[in-house]
């Protein structure tokens, strides 16, 4: 029966809780803080909980959780933080789902520059991705969620999250490159 | 033109790496990649990135406080 407390706990315990580490890793990188990715991932199973009425199971339990965290984000953390209040950068640049002409080329990145660098420059890197690039690269890259997941987790259309995509990993190269260059790297293409 | 078409074959590469193909779209993308040794080139790069950001980027390990902390409050919290 599906008001039996039972049936909310094993749903909860089965379903949500196995998320937890993929759902505290985007909180970190959100936030760039444990203790405020901690209460990020905290009140994030209490909202779940409280609306799992609302979760049908067995349906996508991760992508449903990781919606409520960005809400949480949005709602709690930009309020407060020093981070800059949202950009809407498609309104800012005048861009649309095609690729604008400052970033319509395509970032080669050589793979000999970025496989000498560590873990710490590659996350220095994203973090300081503008945090709506920074929330594509983490959903589709690192957490494997689809175009049309990723529109729903962020509540975008697909087209722009293949768009906001293609301009968050040609940012993510462009960084990349700056640090590659501070080791010494010469890029010596004709 | 030309930049265009290459433009074009960018943004299928990324959407075949990201599984968002269809299988008659990829077997095109396939086809014509494969006739071409630039776009073999592409292919690769753009995979090699995606690989190795994937193993970079760390993966956080939440505490086991926070794992209790949570089921504690859930037991508080009303459903």
């Amino acid at each position: 029966m599906k008001n039996d407390a039972t049936y909310y706990d094993r749903v909860f315990e089965e379903e949500f809780l196995p998320h937890l580490d993929s759902l505290y890793t985007f909180a970190f990188h959100l936030t760039y803080n444990e203790d405020d990715a901690n209460d990020l991932v905290q009140e994030t199973y209490l909202k779940a909980y409280r609306f799992i009425d609302k979760y049908v199971e067995g349906t996508n339990a991760k992508a449903w959780l990781f919606k409520i965290l960005k809400n949480a984000f949005i709602n709690q953390y930009r309020k407060q933080s020093k981070q800059p209040s949202r950009v809407d950068y498609e309104e800012i640049v005048g861009y649309h789902d095609e690729e604008d002409s400052t970033y319509s080329s395509y970032m080669d990145l050589r793979e000999e520059m970025f496989q000498q660098m560590m873990g710490d420059e590659v996350t220095t890197a994203i973090n300081n991705l503008p945090v709506d690039f920074r929330t594509v690269i983490l959903l589709c890259d690192i957490e494997g969620f689809t175009y049309e997941e990723i529109a729903k987790i962020v509540d975008i259309p697909i087209g722009t999250v293949r768009s906001r995509l293609h301009r968050a990993r040609n940012m993510l190269k462009e960084k990349l490159s700056e640090y590659a260059k501070k080791f010494g790297y010469q890029d010596k293409r004709i | 033109m030309r930049d265009q078409h290459f433009q074009e074959l960018i943004s299928r590469v990324a959407m075949y790496l990201d599984n968002e193909l269809n299988e008659s779209a990829e077997k095109e993308l396939l086809r014509e990649i494969k006739s071409n040794p630039a776009y073999i080139q592409v292919l690769s790069q753009e995979k090699s990135f995606r690989d190795f950001i994937k193993s970079k980027v760390h993966r956080r390990k939440p505490s086991p406080a926070l794992i209790q902390s949570i089921k504690e409050k859930i037991r508080i919290a009303p459903a």
